[in-house]
């Protein structure tokens, strides 16, 4: 088997280059099917918007990376790109680079459990293409196991890593239940919009949005669903509010403390959590002063984002054990698929060559004697592949040296004249 | 059996303390594996405090609440009992250390103290009486746990507040929550209280030749009870929430501590039954 794979990813390519070279998951089962043609028997082809992978077992021992990589430039149509801007895997390498892929400690923001799912439907194209065999078959199982260890087993995924995802691990830290909190979101550009879009995702009951130029946060309104105040009076409207976003580009406070003060004792100093990742501030951050008032700037989020990174980064080494044991778990599997046969075959050829030789002689010996010769033959055949069968087993769990293992196999399918592996594929 | 009661007196404590131990290490590592074997933990704890509680009240024929050392002791069990329950009920783990280490407080004096009492005054026998420390010392458990969520809502709130996110952050649950937990807590502590004292009002004057309308303890007990039941009202009513409603709950358990103190160790009492 030989395995080949490359990997544009974030660490070799710039985002355009990333983007030029992204495919969808139609061009994806198009590219497998030219894959198939000449280059690989089996394989797996993943695209996420930050990375583009082919991996597979090559059709013969000519296949290069450079012929996978032209597959994919000749593909997507794209000059200029040279061989530099790809990782080139052979071997068990790939099987080291999928599995930290599918843990998610390969990704740009450590711990993304995105990424999981992603080659799973990754895995399901290709099994849908027949481009799944039985390399791939088992390869897909190992990764599957191992993507559910590391989450089961590490805290890898855990705590927000974004500003947004911060926002509201810090509102869910206060309110048990969004689904019965009401939210405002004050602007409506980029990051206004993320954040009603996750607060809308997290099942916040009802939301609505404010904007200077109206029409914008009608336009967003109208997609999310949600009701939209205008700019003008949006103050009157503050105290029906549980939680306050504002991210607007204004250069002063839109919000003093006296309105929040008004604000707090119209809610009867109901709990009100105000987000301000706005910069410049939109919020007078003296209103964090005021009971029941949670005021929280960009800068308090990203310390809980970097507090977060770093423990995902503190649990790299449990992930990297976990890949430890699935990678010898997989070499194991691999490596009995060489023994197995080879011991079935041996075991085989002696019991042939003894039931040959027992029937050219059957009738030198007494019928009472018959049954006795059965058994001290098959006692002898036993007793002389005992060790040969046990120093074979040995080869599945001995990693160390797999060079000189497969010589010793190959040695012995010689001089035994023995070939089992080609059948295995097939099978 | 007075051997066994004498080995429990002193393992319990240890228990007790083991148990926290795991609770405070879950509390720090979170670690997946201990989350269900600390709640086993304590509930073997639990099942050994109970078999000590049963042994006494075997070997030397009355409950264990004829003084105040035997009372420490029921009274860390209910804490832990009502916390155990608490976290069956509601699946919140991460409080458990916060509130065990008050019945290893409870536990250690109680085992340093507690004497083999064989002979203690008849009334002190009676079903009633039983019935009504028993419902005073599950009310005081609650009002306990409420205090301890209390606690741990006022410091995750200036947390909060200071934008601070240390380990309080991360694990304790919502202050919302917290706030449920502490007033729900405290609702439990009220109705047993209440249930004990009128007990103690209709039962205690027949029985008991000292009883007074004054003693420090009753009039303690009642301030407790008016204290928490004019929280409670005001809470139902929503003048009363967050900060305000935990810091009664606070200011009710120090007054109920204040009250056993100056009714067992300082006032004469008919409570003091040593």
């Amino acid at each position: 088997m030989d395995l080949i794979g490359i990997s544009l990813n974030h660490r070799t390519a710039s985002v355009e280059l990333r983007e030029s070279l992204s495919l969808s998951n139609s061009e994806i089962v198009e590219l497998i099917s030219t894959l198939k043609q000449s280059l690989l028997k089996e394989g797996l082809v993943i695209s996420t918007c930050n990375r583009t992978e082919i991996i597979g077992v090559a059709s013969s021992q000519n296949v290069s990376f450079d012929d996978l990589i032209n597959a994919l430039l000749n593909f997507k149509k794209v000059d200029g790109i040279n061989s530099e801007s790809f990782e080139k895997y052979k071997s068990v390498k790939i099987i080291e680079h999928l599995f930290r892929l599918v843990a998610g400690i390969d990704s740009m923001l450590i711990g993304d459990n995105q990424i999981f799912k992603q080659v799973k439907d990754a895995f399901q194209i290709a099994d849908e293409q027949n481009f799944i065999g039985f390399y791939f078959k088992k390869i897909m199982n190992y990764s599957l196991h191992l993507g559910k260890r590391v989450i089961t087993e590490t805290a890898i995924s855990e705590g927000a890593v974004t500003v947004s995802f911060a926002a509201v691990q810090l509102i869910e830290k206060i309110f048990s239940n969004l689904s019965k909190k009401s939210a405002l979101v004050i602007g409506t550009g980029e990051t206004g919009e993320i954040a009603a879009k996750h607060l809308r995702d997290r099942g916040v009951a009802r939301l609505a949005l404010t904007n200077r130029t109206f029409e914008k946060a009608e336009r967003l309104a109208k997609e999310l669903n949600t009701a939209v105040f205008p700019f003008d009076n949006f103050k009157d409207h503050l105290h029906k509010f549980d939680i306050i976003v504002s991210a607007t580009g204004s250069q002063d406070f839109i919000l003093s403390k006296s309105d929040i003060e008004k604000t707090i004792k119209k809610r009867n100093y109901e709990s009100l959590v105000i987000v301000d990742i706005a910069v410049p501030r939109d919020v007078d951050p003296d209103c964090r002063n005021i009971e029941n008032v949670f005021y929280n700037d960009i800068d308090s989020l990203n310390i809980i984002v970097e507090q977060n990174l770093l423990k995902r980064r503190n649990e790299i080494p449990k992930v990297e054990k976990i890949i430890s044991e699935e990678l010898n778990n997989f070499s194991d599997w691999l490596n009995s698929l060489q023994v197995s046969p080879i011991i079935k075959a041996l075991r085989d050829k002696f019991e042939s060559i003894r039931a040959e030789e027992v029937q050219n002689n059957i009738n030198r010996f007494s019928s009472e004697d018959k049954e006795k010769l059965e058994i001290i033959t098959k006692k002898i055949i036993n007793k002389i592949l005992h060790h040969p069968t046990v120093e074979l087993k040995k080869f599945v769990n001995d990693n160390s040296n797999q060079d000189l293992n497969r010589m010793k196999l190959s040695v012995i399918q010689e001089l035994f004249g023995i070939n089992t592996i080609k059948e295995q594929e097939k099978n | 059996m007075i051997s066994t009661i004498h080995l429990l007196n002193v393992l319990l404590p240890i228990f007790y303390f083991i148990t926290f131990l795991i609770y405070l290490y879950d509390f720090q590592k979170e670690d997946k594996t201990l989350s269900n074997s600390k709640r086993l933990f304590l509930f073997i704890t639990l099942c050994v405090h109970l078999l000590y509680i049963i042994l006494r009240t075997i070997a030397f024929d009355h409950m264990p609440i004829t003084n105040v050392f035997e009372i420490f002791t029921l009274l860390a069990f209910s804490i832990s009992f009502s916390y155990f329950i608490l976290e069956l009920v509601t699946d919140i783990r991460g409080t458990g250390m916060f509130i065990i280490i008050l019945s290893i407080a409870f536990q250690t004096v109680s085992s340093f103290f507690i004497k083999d009492l064989f002979f203690v005054r008849e009334e002190l026998r009676n079903n009633l009486l039983g019935t009504h420390v028993f419902s005073a010392l599950l009310g005081y458990a609650g009002i306990t746990i409420s205090a301890v969520y209390g606690f741990l809502f006022l410091m995750l709130y200036n947390q909060l507040k200071q934008n601070k996110f240390g380990i309080l952050f991360d694990r304790l649950p919502n202050l919302e929550i917290l706030e449920k937990l502490c007033f729900y807590s405290a609702v439990i502590g009220f109705i047993l209280l209440t249930i004990a004292i009128v007990i103690g009002v209709i039962w205690l004057p027949q029985s008991n030749l000292n009883f007074s309308y004054t003693d420090p303890k009753l009039l303690g007990t009642l301030a407790i009870w008016i204290i928490y039941g004019i929280g409670i009202v005001r809470k139902i009513y929503g003048n009363l929430k967050g900060r305000k409603l935990v810091i009664v709950s606070i200011i009710g358990f120090i007054l109920a501590i204040s009250s056993t103190i100056i009714s067992n160790f300082l006032a004469k009492s008919f409570h003091s039954f040593y």
